[in-house]
């Protein structure tokens, strides 16, 4: 063999070897693989899109429901005094667990997504996640408001924040993120001074300096919330 | 006669040649194929994660259940009311009021439970809160910590002196009682244990599942001054 064959040859010889490395990596990839997933992955997001179109639509119905029984009610206390004294209790009593539309005096808070910084790796502190504004809701609670919603979701005495990165699921609602606005009804001065301490709020505002995180409030002296649209069951509780 | 080895010897290098230009364009392809492959799977789980998406889709399948049972009822509660029934709307309200002085604090219940024992020193007002929220998330119906009930509008908050609520310091141990499913409080109530061991600051984190916890503490009611019904 001349050593120009033999050079062609080994030409021929390594781009044989270089195909079978990447044959190899590709099949140890599973080429196949990423459009399967990709399909799953759609699944799924279909699954939750369906799932949250129903939980709207329950919402919709258990509003409506309420609706309807507070005016069954209204036509009874009409005909009762005693009717009447009960209602009066039980509209008080709603209107403290979030069940009835309030309005008044109070705060508006916006949070919104930071940036993620370019040496922050995987971490998500850049992201508004549910115990920003668990937060939030308690340092207001704790500086006088009476009432608080979070994008139109009331909040009610059972509240429960959860969720994972960037998302913050309220009770039985849909997840929701960024931009986040809390809404409190209550003593404004106060909750307004408490946004304004820099003490208040330390992940917040340590997350502010890192990654941009955005936080402002606005008072205010008349904000609506709406009434809660959840389920508000307790089935293990007895009167004691 | 000397053209023609020349020739012959052409002929394979030619293919040779072809050979080569196809596995090298084969290499072409598959590796463009797979850079391709793996930045439209980057692409697409730029949002959520598939396992993220697969805790949502169980957590949306449980809301959807509790509002189905919460229509179930109010639609029961509206036939009562539309029976016209003597003294009908007064039991639904009665009934209604009972629930929801349970639901805001204000009367002594029991059920069954769970209660968890946390010593330690230096837990804060947050860890509280996230105490508590873990349990809310995991169907706490009725929370009581060291005598003190517990709804979501009770402020909780840091003073000098430890963690407060509703005005009074509330010192470690802490001992937390809580109204629910006990098979789902339990696994909330063993994950947080756990997590709570693991803590420098915590010297004992235990729970207990109970059939039955007695809460005697009430939030004591207090008149909205700024909110008002619409």
């Amino acid at each position: 063999m001349s050593p120009r064959h033999l050079g062609s040859a080994v030409l021929v010889a390594i781009v044989a070897l270089a195909t079978g490395f990447v044959l190899a990596g590709q099949i140890k990839a599973q080429l196949l693989t990423p459009s399967n997933q990709l399909a799953r992955y759609q699944a799924l997001v279909r699954s939750v899109q369906e799932l949250e179109v129903t939980n709207a639509d329950s919402r919709r119905q258990i509003a409506a429901l309420r609706g309807q029984i507070d005016t069954l009610e209204s036509d009874a206390a009409a005909r009762s005094a005693q009717t009447q004294a009960l209602r009066n209790q039980v509209s008080d009593l709603r209107t403290h667990a979030g069940l009835v539309a309030v309005r008044g005096p109070g705060v508006e808070v916006d949070l919104r997504n930071g940036f993620p910084g370019p040496d922050t790796g995987g971490q998500t502190g850049y992201l508004i996640n549910f115990q920003d504004v668990q937060d939030v809701v308690y340092l207001l609670f704790a500086q006088g408001a009476e009432g608080i919603a979070v994008n139109d979701r009331r909040i009610t005495p059972l509240t429960a924040f959860s969720g994972s990165a960037g998302e913050v699921v309220i009770d039985q609602g849909p997840p929701q993120s960024s931009p986040i606005k809390i809404t409190a009804v209550g003593d404004r001065n106060k909750m307004v001074a408490a946004l304004d301490d820099p003490s208040a709020l330390p992940g917040i505002r340590a997350r502010q300096i890192q990654f941009q995180l955005h936080l402002t409030f606005q008072g205010s002296p008349d904000l609506a919330l709406p009434p809660y649209d959840s389920s508000l069951q307790i089935t293990h509780v007895s009167p004691a | 006669m000397s053209a023609r080895p020349r020739s012959s010897g052409r002929r394979p290098s030619r293919g040779r040649g072809v050979s080569v230009w196809l596995i090298a364009l084969l290499v072409a392809l598959v590796a463009t194929i797979q850079l391709r492959s793996e930045a439209e799977v980057q692409r697409s789980l730029v949002g959520t994660d598939a396992t993220s998406l697969a805790f949502l889709i169980d957590d949306l399948h449980r809301a959807n259940d509790s509002l189905d049972a919460e229509k179930a009822d109010l639609t029961s509660l509206r036939a009562r009311l539309q029976s016209g029934q003597s003294g009908a709307a007064d039991q639904v309200l009665q009934s209604e009021a009972d629930r929801l002085r349970a639901i805001e604090g204000l009367i002594a219940v029991h059920g069954p439970g769970i209660v968890m024992e946390i010593d330690a020193s230096g837990l804060t007002a947050l860890d509280l809160q996230d105490a508590l929220n873990n349990l809310a998330a995991g169907g706490a119906e009725a929370t009581d910590v060291n005598g003190h009930r517990l709804v979501m509008g009770v402020p909780i908050y840091q003073t000098s002196d430890g963690v407060a609520i509703d005005g009074v310091t509330v010192s470690p141990p802490w001992t937390i009682s809580v109204i629910g499913d006990p098979n789902r409080l339990g696994l909330i109530a063993d994950l947080m244990a756990q997590q709570l061991r693991a803590d420098r600051r915590v010297r004992q984190a235990t729970y207990r599942v109970e059939a039955d916890v007695v809460i005697r503490s009430v939030v004591s009611a207090k008149p909205f001054v700024y909110a008002i019904p619409s």
